[in-house]
């Protein structure tokens, strides 16, 4: 990690990276250091770490989005791809899913798998900055971003940009790691966040760092209404909210008025 | 919208999905009576367990079980665990929809024909254990199932006879079929006898009323 681009002081231009303030300007590439680090095995990661209850809190998100044939699905922070293989049948040979993801290693991940999958007719696969997103204005019906919203350094600028590709009426997901519901069950995951999941991070990926700044990440995160509040700032209606597995995690669902 | 955790209830439904589709792939011959309700989608509510769930038939065949889902139902049923439990397992789906307590919107003829095409479905066993037993082993353990099988739906059979006849003849705690359809015929005859002479009785108390306000 590069250690140059820490900085303790909390001036405007610094950001949060983890429980550390860095430079605005350098978070997006100490985040693509640590996904760089864990792209080869995220995925299992991911299992090991959620016990699997990370692909049904994904199913959720993917009945939330009412996919149908013919749809025009932008799957942002894709990375290894497992929610547009799921697009891609849902919205069949005439629809269109779009792979985005700001970090090429993630991304070469996400090809390979989909290949694997023989997902492949209909996906498009994108490296892009969530606050540009490189596409026409109204050109999308549905975009989701599963745990990627809190890597963004600019979140308001993300939603705003999210915001812009959205045909009027269609919606966005927002499937993210938000704050337990329950005290006891926030001890509980406090504790799993910061002695277990490092290290497995170090055991498995043999990167405890970068699955610490993960845990950090997500403590550092705007928990269920403060979201809702960005959403809803940003310009989107309808916005709610559903708490999963208590809260651990939430996925937000604004529509583009 | 259901109060369930969302991930509890994906848990369940995607156990379930997988275990009814992996049934449907064992299952070849009801694969083109599947295909015929291609597109069916049947909204569910348990009202037992306030819960709420769809579901919809893909191409492949393939079942998908939902939570949510914003597409318009062309059947809705709503009842208990036990009305539905009783609704699978029936032999005559319509009479089990008309007499159970389920409440349904829309129309019965697919969810009829889905019962029909579950309740027929002739499962393959053999295949699976003989590609993971090979051909010996799991052709033997196939047939051993099939005894199993053949002898629990044989003694399912029996003890609902059994229990019938005790039932009927030997308690007499419920009237036999027959009786009761008599008497219900009886009801909805007297029943309409009734509203007939109400009717006249109006018509005759209107002439009455009528008469004595020309007088």
């Amino acid at each position: 990690m590069n250690d140059d681009a820490i900085d303790t002081s909390h001036s405007d231009d610094s950001t949060d990276f983890g429980f550390t303030r860095v430079d605005r300007a350098a978070k997006a590439s100490l985040v693509r250091e640590v996904f760089d680090s864990v792209a080869s095995r995220y995925d299992l990661m991911n299992d090991l770490m959620s016990g699997g209850i990370h692909r049904l809190w994904k199913r959720f998100t993917i009945e939330l989005s009412a996919a149908r044939a013919g749809q025009t699905i932008l799957d942002i922070a894709g990375g290894t791809g497992d929610l547009a293989a799921k697009f891609s049948r849902l919205v069949g040979p005439d629809g269109r899913v779009i792979l985005a993801d700001i970090n090429a290693a993630m991304l070469e991940v996400g090809r390979d798998r989909l290949i694997d999958k023989g997902a492949t007719g209909n996906i498009d696969v994108v490296q892009a900055d969530a606050q540009s997103l490189p596409f026409e204005d109204g050109s999308i019906d549905c975009i989701t971003i599963a745990f990627g919203l809190r890597n963004v350094t600019d979140k308001a600028m993300a939603l705003r940009s999210m915001l812009r590709v959205l045909r009027p009426g269609g919606r966005l997901l927002v499937l993210e790691f938000s704050k337990p519901t329950s005290p006891l069950l926030a001890k509980i995951y406090d504790q799993y966040s910061f002695q277990v999941l490092p290290a497995m991070g170090k055991l498995i990926a043999q990167d405890a760092d970068s699955y610490r700044y993960l845990a950090e990440s997500i403590r550092k995160h705007p928990d269920q209404e403060t979201l809702l509040g960005l959403m809803e700032e940003a310009g989107f209606a309808n916005v709610s909210y559903h708490n999963m597995t208590g809260g651990i995690v939430a996925v937000h669902r604004g529509f583009k008025a | 919208m259901t109060q369930h955790d969302p991930a509890l209830l994906s848990a369940a439904l995607s156990g379930a999905e997988r275990a009814i589709n992996q049934a449907i792939l064992l299952a070849p011959t009801s694969h083109s009576a599947l295909k015929a309700l291609d597109g069916t989608l049947i909204g569910v509510e348990i009202t037992s367990l306030e819960l709420t769930l769809y579901l919809a038939l893909a191409p492949g065949p393939e079942v998908r079980l939902l939570s949510h889902c914003e597409d318009k139902t062309a059947t809705f049923v709503r009842g208990s665990l036990e009305d539905f439990a009783t609704l699978i397992t029936s032999e005559d789906p319509a009479a089990t929809l008309i007499n159970s307590g389920i409440e349904l919107q829309g129309s019965s003829a697919s969810l009829i024909r889905l019962q029909q095409v579950i309740s027929q479905m002739d499962i393959d066993w053999e295949a699976p254990l003989v590609e993971r037993l090979g051909d010996v082993t799991g052709h033997q353990l196939a047939e051993a199932l099939r005894s199993l099988f053949r002898w629990g739906e044989g003694a399912r059979k029996s003890l609902k006879r059994q229990l019938s006849e005790y039932l009927l003849e030997e308690g007499r705690l419920t009237p036999p079929k027959l009786e009761l359809e008599h008497f219900f015929d009886g009801v909805q005859s007297l029943s309409m006898r009734v509203e007939k002479a109400q009717v006249k009785a109006e018509k005759l108390l209107a002439k009455a009323a009528a008469r004595r306000a020309q007088q």
